[in-house]
């Protein structure tokens, strides 16, 4: 078997997202410390984050609600493998936790990190605290990460 | 080549677009969503009456791997089977009449989405190049078109001017969304870009989005035709001089519609060329003459995308046997460095 052929090439590249209208909303909420979600007419699911069409009923959302920023942990992993974190382009240390945290008011999960990375003080079913950064850009790591509650 | 007909009749029974524009401010879901509702209007149809989806789209134009997911619940996708085609939309449209033809499904929504203005075209197209003899030479598929184009102009003079003519012609019939020259003169004039072709010789690219309802039902257009072929992707294993792909898909879509390919009487042709040469090459694999009406609406150099262009081209000649411009009409999609991919769709009218 003859060895791999290493071929050195460095390109850059970006992309321009633009965000669809309801997440435009979702971010500039996050800037103000406020989460709201969609709720379907047809089957009256509220989604978080929002999304321009609910997938069961297939209407477009408009109705937004307000949830709050404490809610419950419907699942939790604590991560071992160190990531470089895209929006700081340095390393996140391990291990981390992340969780997916459906937010009081709303019907899905938001994924997002968890302050607590033993796995012995974390349990589905527990309470949660977003606990927000001093300075508010209007992304959703304007939440560091999510606390459990005592 | 065997290729038998269609085992049950497959019909185009709505369509809806989002039409090219240079920049979209759009999200691609809103794109995409605009033209599945128009596809469901036309089609009177509800998303309760679709069985399942074709997607298409290009993981790297959207700067997103399983560039479907961001798209799911707009082409109507959640808890349906959905299968994405990661190269063009007409292709997407076979597969999905395939589906109808087999009985799995009685209607199939395909969707076709690109949107050029995100990143830079051409410097992606790289990435779909063999890396290891290619992508360090930093070639494109801008460039190996040029490379195509070139082969065919050796030892042709005329070719810079007919090609010209061709694009000029092409400008002309579309609707000028897209302010670009389009006189012959102003395109001979216009800057070399990959020689020897001319900004002014290239199909404009920018964000679109298409969506067409195929079922088993009746309706006032029907597939009868389906053939479509992937050639070597390497250049240098190819005669780049020619479409066989295109010749190959052809006859295979001829044979599945029962006719003869040299006596086809074919009304309206929509073909997906960029650029003029590959009109030449498009009239050469097929054989199409001057009879028939080709590109009535600009084709591609009205405006276009990647990805949406060969389901945009069946869409055009949809509505031209519908509207009873044609008996007959030929959509053609391509994809790939150098029109690697090749798929043709024979539409005629009636039940």
């Amino acid at each position: 078997m003859s060895a791999p052929v290493h071929v050195a090439l460095e390109m850059d590249q970006s992309w321009r997202y633009a965000a669809p209208a309801a997440m435009a909303r979702f971010c500039a909420g996050l800037k103000e410390r406020r989460i709201e979600a969609l709720r379907c007419g047809g089957c009256g699911r509220r989604y978080l984050p929002p999304r321009p069409v609910c997938g069961n009923c297939h209407l477009p959302l408009a109705d937004w609600v307000p949830v709050a920023d404490e809610g419950r942990l419907e699942a939790w992993t604590v991560v071992h493998v160190p990531i470089l974190d895209p929006r700081t382009g340095r390393m996140r240390e391990a291990p981390y936790g992340m969780g997916l945290v459906r937010l009081d008011g709303a019907d899905t999960t938001l994924n997002h990190f968890l302050a607590q990375s033993d796995p012995a003080r974390l349990a589905i079913g527990q309470r949660v605290r977003a606990v927000w950064r001093e300075q508010l850009a209007g992304a959703i790591d304007d939440i560091r990460h999510f606390e459990v509650l005592a | 080549m065997s290729a038998g007909a269609l085992r049950r009749p497959v019909y185009v029974s709505g369509i809806g677009e989002s039409r090219p524009v240079p920049r979209d401010p759009r999200a691609i879901p809103e794109m995409v969503l605009e033209a599945v509702q128009a596809a469901y209007a036309d089609a009177r149809c509800a998303h309760t009456d679709i069985d399942a989806v074709v997607t298409a789209s290009v993981d790297l134009l959207d700067g997103l791997t399983a560039s479907n997911i961001a798209v799911t619940e707009v082409v109507d996708a959640v808890m349906k089977p959905e299968t994405r085609i990661s190269s063009e939309g007409l292709a997407a449209a076979l597969h999905a009449a395939a589906q109808i033809a087999s009985g799995a499904y009685d209607a199939v929504l395909v969707v076709a989405h690109a949107k050029t203005s995100m990143a830079d075209y051409q410097g992606l197209t790289r990435w779909a190049l063999d890396p290891i003899h290619v992508q360090p030479l930093g070639a494109d598929f801008l460039a190996c078109a040029g490379l195509q184009a070139a082969m065919l102009a050796d030892g042709d003079p005329g070719a810079e001017r007919r090609w010209a003519k061709v694009a000029a012609e092409r400008r002309r019939a579309g609707n000028g969304t897209f302010l670009i020259p389009s006189s012959v003169e102003e395109i001979l004039l216009s800057p070399v870009i990959a020689a020897p072709l001319r900004e002014g010789m290239c199909a404009p690219l920018g964000d679109a989005a298409c969506a067409v309802v195929l079922t088993a039902g009746s309706a006032a257009v029907r597939l009868t035709g389906v053939g479509w072929d992937l050639d070597s992707h390497a250049l240098g294993e190819r005669d780049l001089r020619r479409w066989d792909g295109l010749r190959r898909a052809f006859a295979r879509a001829c044979a599945v519609a029962g006719m003869d390919p040299r006596g086809m009487p074919i009304d309206l042709v929509e073909p997906s060329c960029f650029y003029p040469h590959e009109e030449e090459m498009f009239r050469a694999a097929t054989a199409i003459g001057e009879r028939a009406e080709l590109s009535p609406d600009g084709g591609l150099f009205a405006g276009t995308a990647p990805v949406v262009a060969g389901l945009s081209r069946f869409a055009a000649a949809a509505r031209g046997v519908r509207a009873g411009r044609a008996k007959r009409a030929l959509a053609h999609g391509a994809w790939g460095p150098a029109g690697q991919g090749q798929a043709v769709a024979i539409l005629q009218a009636g039940a």
